[in-house]
This record gives structure tokens, C-alpha cells and sequence, in this order.
């Protein structure tokens, strides 16, 4: 659904997007995943129209998205800070959503308005507390009823219950109307519980695209002990990282799981467990572990 | 494949009418109080008001109180308070992203803004037009055209005022820097022509007040158009106070038209710039790429143009310089704070303090040898500007002012005139610096100023010596006397001094006042003869024998005369302390004001005058026109005649010169 091409980007001297390809399959829940200053926010701007990049393409259904008022129909963004008119209430925002989305659906924002009792929908909106104006931007997004929902870190600033109850409905929308989420947020763990493809982005460049399975099966941690000092690995062994704990070593190994458990199964290790990585921790190893202060928090 | 896009968007149009309409009803609340109410409360009781009594008819009270409103000024701050606040989100990060990311085209946001401020700003005109014309057939006050030449010119100036603030507000990221700019651009004519006469009057020769005669054109919208399209009321009174002619003007509709094209034209460029603008440019100070080294090289230039000129004219008021070195600082002075101002522009314009990069050091360079070569072209005159002398088809008149003031309308005079003022450019180098040459040589100034047919005025005003020193050199008499003697012939004299009428009068007043030592004073008691137990006739015959000697007086070169070393109330040529003053009129033909007419006073409008006060300087060598007044009665004894020596003698009131 989504297609970035080469896209490059330059404020002045700075090169925000370094010939950015990202492709985003309908029906996915794409999560954008990057240190800070990566580019995430960027990229999201030139998907919703804001920006226009210097060069290479982006569509959206095959369609350029910069200036494309009928494609933007199709789609919705809840940008990390929220905008909202100012004296606007609730019911006035969902007045200028129904003008703005033809297919914005006002049942089906009553019924979420009685999912959120906490909001008074006449009440300003920009009166509201940061999470209560999250809830208020999810709604109006969902009952616009779009093909595609962009979310820049959406879930910041709710509280647990809250995040629940939002992943909910959209993944309930993902599955009943085949919407396309594409995601960017710090919270690996949260991304992981709900999406099916993941991009890993640095410097203004997408380092891997792939499903959440394929990402998962593609790096593994393997503990190890061997009588006496650890022998040299084969070089068929990707080793990420290594960190040694007296004869227990810790491994970070690039590739195949199982390929890599039969080989150091085959050099008699003492003790050897291979354990799936978590987002976070495939995230903090592709990336070298640079440019993130967590990594040494994690081990 | 792209879709098409419309101009138009309803709910946008909702959401900018639902937070600009309370800007304008509080301008029609203005608009409402101002003439509709202003009017009713003032015909409530309107046998009482002095419009009645002065004669004002209803209909002419009401285009009165209409041609009271700034309707420019309040155009121009009410559009950029609509268009601020409709475009507001373009200012602020958050709201310029999402509203870009809704599906709504930049050419939607454009001119949908557009649309619902030009609604907003536009309803309370029409709307009070409306009032006030039903005010008026109630009030059977028939002003059509003046209610809704007032509409058209509301209408046209708000809505060339709100392309012109929409133009500005797609030239900046930051919403203060846009309403500055709006500002400048409405006044950037007006500025840059301050900014050069300014230099001018601080640097090159003949300029000093160069200052003067600035004239606001069509190019400073804000204040041009309350002076030339408004609705103007001219009214004049009689003897007994009462209006006795009234009309009013509904003439400013070419420059409307003029308006209302340059609407359309910022109206498209402003399109363009929003559909060109990158909106990451967002708080920039600057967001139109092209502005930035137009804007720099403005700043840097004009602020450090003037500011030299203002450092010379610092160095010169503390020790007088030549006019080489005036210009050696100034010139100097401007290259270094081009420099700084270049630097703290490019600051401005990339939010950092860190701008010293080589490659706008290089730019710097630049800049600042274009600088130089700007000002030695100044210094040069490449420009005409000290050797310019009107061309005679373009001026209206032409006016000589030092000791007097002589105002020439006819060709011969005007050519004349012209004739001297070239031969005094013709050798500038001594005569720019006479303050330097001629320090111990009293002097005065001359000026020369030029009303031409367009209404622009050229002044040129030129510090002068006495030409009777023996230290002045023959070519500085060869630029100067001519002008003396020009001034000095005695028909121009009576022609300006005394005026047109000067052989065709009579003199209805004369007054002249005597000086008696009174020992019991210790000081001098004054009289002035009034002639109370003549008839109006008999004073008249009486005064015209004086006046008679006046003429004589001003024929043997004794009166009236210019110096440039000689100054009316110099205690050294002793002039009279005895005032001397007579009125000349004629009922025929209407008196013209050489002094009036060279000072731009209007105080009478446009109506006549037929009569003038003269003031004399007399001295004891206007032997003719002290023995008129001895014969006639206004003295009887000699001693009653005191020069200004010797009265500050006498009374001990004086121990120098008398400054002035």
C-alpha cells in the first residue's frame, strides 16, 4: 500500500532521509522503529502530505500523496503532538472530521464516545488532559474510517488500561475492515505485541523491513559453557555480540537459529541454551548498539 | 494519477468564520458608533449643534462625520488581525503539520482563508453601508454617493490590505516577523526614501534638508490612501461665521483601481509562495529562500548607510570637517556596521550564532564591495542629486529664501533662477566647505526650492559667507553675487517682498512705534501713534505718503536687502529698534504670498487673501521713509528714533550678540 522509493530529504545541510525505501503492505501493522533523531517523524510527515521530498517517490495505493486531497481522504494521522482548533469542542471537531472524510461514520463515533465516559465531549478539547486528547484524536481517526492510519507514537501518555483499550479497536478495525496501521514509537515491547512488520530505521535510512516472524528468527541468543576455555567458532557464525560471564558466554548470532544451535552443538558445549531476542534487544543489536543509551540497562 | 482540487472548502470556511467573527463585529461595532450613531445623536438635537448653527445642512453634516474615518489605517490593522489569526497555523509546528496532513489542498487552505477573511473583514463595511443609507432616507438626508464611495473605498482598501498581509504572512515562519514585515512592505517606499534623505542631509552638499518635502505616494499605501481616496468635505466660512460654500470630493477612484489590481497580483504571488513554501520552515525567521539575501543585503545596507552618515555628522557637529573627510568617515563607518549588521542579520535568519562559515565570509565580501562602490557613487554625484537642478518644463514654481523669501511662477523668472543656482554648482569644491575656508567670515544660508508640477519639492539649501570680506576669493564671488544682485534689484524686492500688489494698493494700517528715555524709569517708554482723530480716508492718504517713501527707500538700495554677511538683527548695522509694519490691500486682486506660497501655508485653504502686513527693518539710512514718517506724524523728534546699539546701550539690557 505504502511505497517510499530513494526518498531523500535535506533541511540545509542536514540529510534527514538518506534514499529511504520503506514498503508497507495493506492490511499490515507496520511498526517504525528508530533511535531518536532517526528520522521516523520525517518520513511520517512526507506520508501524510506535510513535507515534499527532494527527491525519489512516495504513493500510497500507487498515488503521490503531497498535494493529493482525495488520497488523504483514505487516510488519517495522529501526529505525536496533537493538534486540535483552538476553542474546539469534542462534537465541533467531529463536525470539521465529517466535512473533511467522506466516510467518516458518526455512529460509530458515538459508540466510541460511550467507550470513553471520562470525556465530556463539549468540554474544549484542548482543556483536556494529554491522554483524554489522545483518546479524542483516536476516535475522530477511527470513525473517519480510513484505509490507512499513521500513528506517531500514539499510545504516549496513556495509561495502561487506556493503551489496551485503543490497540483493541484498532486491531479489531485491522482485522473487520482490513485497515493498514504504520506505527513509530519507542515502546519496542508494546510494538511487538501488535505488529506483524517491523522497519528499523537510522540516519534517515530503513536498515531492515521485515515481518516481526522473519525478524525474530533472524538473531538469536545463545548461552554457553565449555570445560576449559571456549573454543574458537567456525566462521559460518555470525556473533552479533559476545559477553562473558567467568565460562558462561553469552552470544548474540546472526542467522538461522538452528543452523547455529547444530554447529555449537557440535563443539560440546557444557551447557547451551538459545533463547528468542525481544524487539528491543534485535533492535538495539542491528543498530551496534550505538546511539542507545539502553543497551547497557537491558544486560 | 493526481486528482483535481478545488478553491473551496466549507468546512474550512466554518472553522475560520467560527474564529475571526468576533473581530469583525467588534469593526462594525467601530463602524456602527462611529457614523450611524455619531449621526442620530448629533440630528437628536441637531437645532442646538454648531453644524446648524454654522448653516450645515443634515446631508453635509453626514458627509462630514464620513470623511472624519481612517478608513485605510483600520483596513489595514484589521486585515492583518484576520489574516493573523486565519493563518495562524502556519506559525506553529503542530498545527502546520496536521492541518497539511488533512485532506485539504494547500490551494484550499489558500484561498478558502482568503475567502472567509474577506468575508469577515467586508460584512460590518457593507453592512454599516447599509445602516447608514436607510439613516439617511429616514433622515431625508440624500448622500448615496458619499455612503457608498466610502463602502467602495473600505471595500477596496481592506481587500488590497489582506492580499498584501496573506503576502506577508507566506514570507515568514514566525506570525511576529510576518506582521513586522507587513508592516515594512506597507511603509518600505516611505523608508527607503527616509533612509537616502537622511544620508543625503547628513553628507552631500546642498542637502541639508533634504528631509523636507517628502511626499507620500500611491507606494505607501496605508497613508495614501486616507489623503487622495478618501471622501474629503472643504467648507469656508463668512464674516459672520457661517458656512458659506461646501463640497466634497469622491475623486480618489484611479488609485483604487490601481489597488485593486496590485490585490490581485499579491493575491496570486502569495498563492505562489504557500504552494512553493516548505513547511518545515516553520518558526524560520525567513521561509521564502529567495528573500534571504534580499532581505540581508536591505538590512545591512541601509542601516549601515545611515548609521555612517549619522557617525560623520557626530565627528562634524563635535569638529567641523571638510566635506572629503565627512564622506572619508562615513564611508568607512558604513563598510564596518554593513559588516556587523550583515552578521547579526544572517543570525536572525539562521536562529544561531554561529554564521562564520568562509563561504558567507565571502558573501560578506561581496556585499561590502558593492557597499563601497554604492557610496563612492554617491560621493561621486553619479546619481545628480547635488548638481540637480529641475528642468524648467517640470517646475511650478521656484523660490529664493535667505534674508527673504522670493517665489517665481513665470517662465523668464523661473529660468532665471535656475540660471543661478547652476552657476553656483558650477565650482563646488570651494563652496562646500566654507565652514572650513571662511570660519571668521559671517555667514547665513541660501536655499533654493523647486515645487514642481508633479507635487514633489526639491530643496537645496547652501551655507554662504559675506561676499564684502577680503577674504573670500573671486571664484566664491563669481557663484554668489549674481544671487545677491538677482535678489537684490529693487522692482523683484517690491514684486516679493511687499508683494503683487505693491503698485496697485492701498495701505489701510501703518504703525510705528517711538522710543522716549524716561529718567523716572530708567528706561524707554514706547508709543505708537494711532491716528484715532482721522477718518478712515485721511489715515489712508497719510499712509501712502510713507509708503510712497518706502518705495524710494527700496529704489536707492536702502531696504529689503540680502546679505549674505548681513543678518536683520545685527547690532553692527544698527537697524531700528522702532518697529515699522503697514498693511497693503487691494479688494480686487488677490494678494500672493511669496512666504505663504514657499512654506506650504494653507491656513486658508483654498480661499483668497486681499491684504498683507509688511514688516520692516529700517535702519537710519531709509532717510526717505524716516522723513515721511516725521512729516506725516508718526515722530515728531529725532531722539525718539533708537537703533538697537543704542538701546541695549542705554538700558544695559544687552552684552553681546543676540542670538536667534
Amino acid at each position: 500500500m505504502i511505497e517510499v522509493n530513494n526518498v531523500t530529504k535535506k533541511f540545509g545541510d542536514f540529510i534527514a532521509l538518506d534514499s529511504l525505501n520503506m514498503h508497507v503492505e495493506r492490511g499490515a501493522i507496520y511498526g517504525l522503529v528508530g533511535p531518536n533523531g532517526a528520522g521516523k517523524s520525517t518520513i511520517i510527515r512526507h506520508l501524510s502530505g506535510v513535507y515534499k521530498q527532494d527527491a525519489g517517490t512516495i504513493t500510497i495505493d500507487g498515488q503521490p500523496v503531497y498535494e493529493n486531497e482525495q488520497l488523504k481522504q483514505k487516510f488519517t494521522l495522529i501526529p505525536d503532538e496533537i493538534f486540535f482548533f483552538t476553542q474546539a469542542n469534542t462534537l465541533d471537531m467531529m463536525k470539521f472530521y465529517k466535512n473533511m472524510y467522506p466516510k467518516f461514520d458518526e455512529t460509530l463515533f458515538n459508540k466510541l464516545l460511550n467507550c470513553f465516559p471520562a470525556i465530556n465531549p463539549k468540554k474544549m478539547v484542548r482543556s483536556l488532559s494529554k491522554g483524554m486528547q489522545k483518546q479524542v484524536a483516536f476516535m475522530l481517526s477511527i470513525a473517519a474510517r480510513p484505509e490507512l492510519m499513521i500513528l506517531d507514537e500514539p499510545v504516549d501518555g496513556l495509561d495502561p488500561v487506556m493503551r489496551r483499550q485503543i490497540w483493541s479497536l484498532i486491531m479489531s478495525d485491522v482485522s473487520e475492515n482490513g485497515l493498514t496501521v504504520l506505527v513509530s514509537s519507542h515502546n519496542l515491547r508494546e510494538l511487538e505485541d501488535v505488529c506483524d512488520h517491523v522497519g528499523i530505521m537510522n540516519n534517515g535510512k530503513i536498515l531492515i523491513e521485515r515481518s516481526l516472524d522473519e525478524l525474530q528468527t533472524s538473531i538469536t541468543k545463545i548461552q554457553i559453557a565449555f570445560d576449559g576455555d571456549m573454543p574458537k567458532l567456525p566462521p559460518e557464525i555470525q556473533v552479533l555480540k559476545k559477553i562473558s560471564t567467568g565460562r558462561v558466554h553469552t552470544l548474540i548470532v546472526k542467522g538461522e537459529p538452528r543452523e547455529a544451535e547444530k554447529v555449537i552443538g557440535a563443539m560440546n558445549p557444557l551447557l547451551m541454551d538459545v533463547l528468542p531476542l525481544t524487539l528491543e534487544e534485535i533492535f538495539i543489536y542491528e543498530l551496534g548498539g550505538e546511539n542507545y543509551a539502553v543497551k547497557d540497562v537491558i544486560f | 494519477m493526481q486528482s483535481k482540487t478545488s478553491f473551496f472548502n466549507v468546512a474550512l470556511l466554518k472553522k475560520n468564520l467560527s474564529r475571526t467573527w468576533i473581530v469583525g463585529l467588534l469593526y462594525f461595532i467601530l463602524l456602527f458608533l462611529t457614523m450611524p450613531v455619531n449621526y442620530i445623536i448629533q440630528l437628536s438635537n441637531y437645532e442646538e449643534s454648531w453644524e446648524a448653527q454654522a448653516g450645515l445642512t443634515k446631508a453635509q453634516s453626514l458627509y462630514e462625520i464620513m470623511s472624519y474615518f481612517p478608513v485605510a489605517i483600520w483596513a489595514a490593522i484589521l486585515a492583518i488581525v484576520i489574516a493573523g489569526i486565519t493563518f495562524k497555523y502556519m506559525f506553529f509546528k503542530r498545527d502546520n503539520y496536521m492541518m497539511h496532513a488533512f485532506p485539504v489542498s494547500r490551494k484550499s487552505l489558500y484561498f478558502t482563508g482568503f475567502i472567509s477573511s474577506s468575508i469577515v473583514g467586508l460584512a460590518p463595511i457593507i453592512l454599516n453601508a447599509i445602516i447608514l443609507t436607510f439613516v439617511s432616507i429616514l433622515e431625508e438626508a440624500y448622500v448615496f454617493d458619499g455612503i457608498w464611495y466610502l463602502t467602495l473605498v473600505g471595500v477596496v482598501s481592506y481587500e488590497f490590505f489582506l492580499s498584501l498581509a496573506v503576502f506577508s504572512l507566506m514570507t515568514s515562519g514566525q506570525i511576529v516577523t510576518a506582521i513586522v514585515f507587513y508592516g515594512i512592505f506597507n511603509c518600505l517606499y516611505l523608508m527607503i526614501e527616509v533612509a537616502f534623505r537622511l544620508t543625503a542631509s547628513l553628507l552631500l552638499f546642498g542637502l541639508g534638508q533634504a528631509m523636507e518635502g517628502i511626499n507620500i505616494n500611491p507606494w505607501t499605501p496605508v497613508a495614501f490612501i486616507d489623503n487622495n481616496c478618501r471622501m474629503n468635505v472643504f467648507y469656508t466660512y463668512d464674516n459672520l461665521g457661517m458656512v458659506n460654500y461646501f463640497t466634497h470630493s469622491l475623486d480618489g477612484a484611479k488609485y483604487l483601481i490601481g489597488y485593486a489590481i496590485a490585490a490581485v497580483v499579491f493575491i496570486v504571488i502569495g498563492y505562489i509562495l504557500y504552494k512553493q513554501k516548505q513547511l518545515e520552515t516553520v518558526q524560520d525567521f525567513i521561509s521564502v529562500p529567495f528573500l534571504k539575501p534580499v532581505f540581508t543585503v536591505g538590512m545591512s545596507f541601509f542601516i549601515s548607510m545611515v548609521a555612517g552618515a549619522f557617525a560623520a555628522g557626530l565627528v562634524d557637529a563635535a569638529k567641523p570637517l571638510s566635506y572629503n573627510a565627512k564622506f572619508t568617515i562615513a564611508i568607512i563607518a558604513t563598510l564596518i556596521i554593513g559588516c556587523i549588521v550583515y552578521y547579526a542579520t544572517q543570525m536572525m535568519i539562521e536562529k544561531t550564532v554561529r554564521v562564520f562559515s568562509s563561504k558567507k565570509f565571502g558573501f560578506m565580501v561581496g556585499y561590502t564591495a558593492a557597499a563601497l562602490v554604492a557610496m563612492l557613487l554617491i560621493r561621486g554625484d553619479v546619481f545628480k542629486i547635488e548638481n540637480k537642478v529641475p528642468a524648467a518644463d517640470d517646475i511650478a514654481w521656484v523660490g529664493i529664501q535667505s534674508s527673504y523669501t522670493m517665489v517665481f511662477t513665470d517662465e523668464e523668472e523661473i529660468n532665471s533662477a535656475r540660471e543661478l543656482h547652476k552657476n553656483f554648482l558650477k565650482d563646488k569644491k570651494e563652496l562646500r566647505d566654507v565652514n572650513i575656508l571662511y570660519k571668521d567670515v559671517p555667514g547665513t544660508s541660501v536655499s533654493f526650492k523647486y515645487k514642481l508640477k508633479n507635487g514633489n519639492v526639491v530643496i537645496r539649501d547652501y551655507a554662504v559667507v559675506d561676499t564684502e570680506s577680503d577674504q573670500v576669493s573671486s571664484s566664491y564671488l563669481a557663484a554668489t553675487e549674481p544671487i545677491l544682485d538677482y535678489l537684490n534689484n529693487p522692482n523683484r524686492i517690491k514684486e516679493h517682498v511687499v508683494g503683487n500688489i505693491w503698485d496697485n494698493c492701498d495701505i489701510n494700517y501703518m504703525s510705528f512705534s517711538t522710543y522716549t528715555w524716561d529718567e523716572s524709569i530708567s528706561d524707554y517708554s514706547s508709543y505708537v501713534e494711532s491716528f484715532d482723530y482721522l477718518t478712515d480716508r485721511e489715515k489712508n492718504v497719510k499712509f501712502k505718503k510713507v509708503y510712497e517713501a518706502v518705495l524710494k527707500d527700496i529704489d536707492a538700495g536702502k531696504m529689503f536687502r540680502t546679505s549674505f554677511g548681513y543678518n536683520a538683527y545685527d547690532v553692527d548695522n544698527d537697524p531700528l529698534y522702532n518697529d515699522f509694519s503697514f498693511t497693503v490691500h487691494n479688494s480686487e486682486i488677490p494678494y500672493f504670498s511669496d512666504e505663504d506660497t514657499y512654506w506650504d501655508y494653507n491656513w486658508r485653504g483654498n480661499e483668497e487673501i486681499y491684504e498683507r502686513n509688511i514688516y520692516v527693518s529700517l535702519t537710519k539710512d531709509c532717510i526717505n521713509t524716516l522723513k515721511a514718517l516725521k512729516d506725516e506724524g508718526f515722530y515728531t523728534d529725532d531722539d525718539q528714533i533708537v537703533t538697537y546699539s543704542e538701546y541695549y546701550e542705554r538700558t544695559g539690557y544687552y552684552d553681546g550678540p543676540i542670538l536667534y
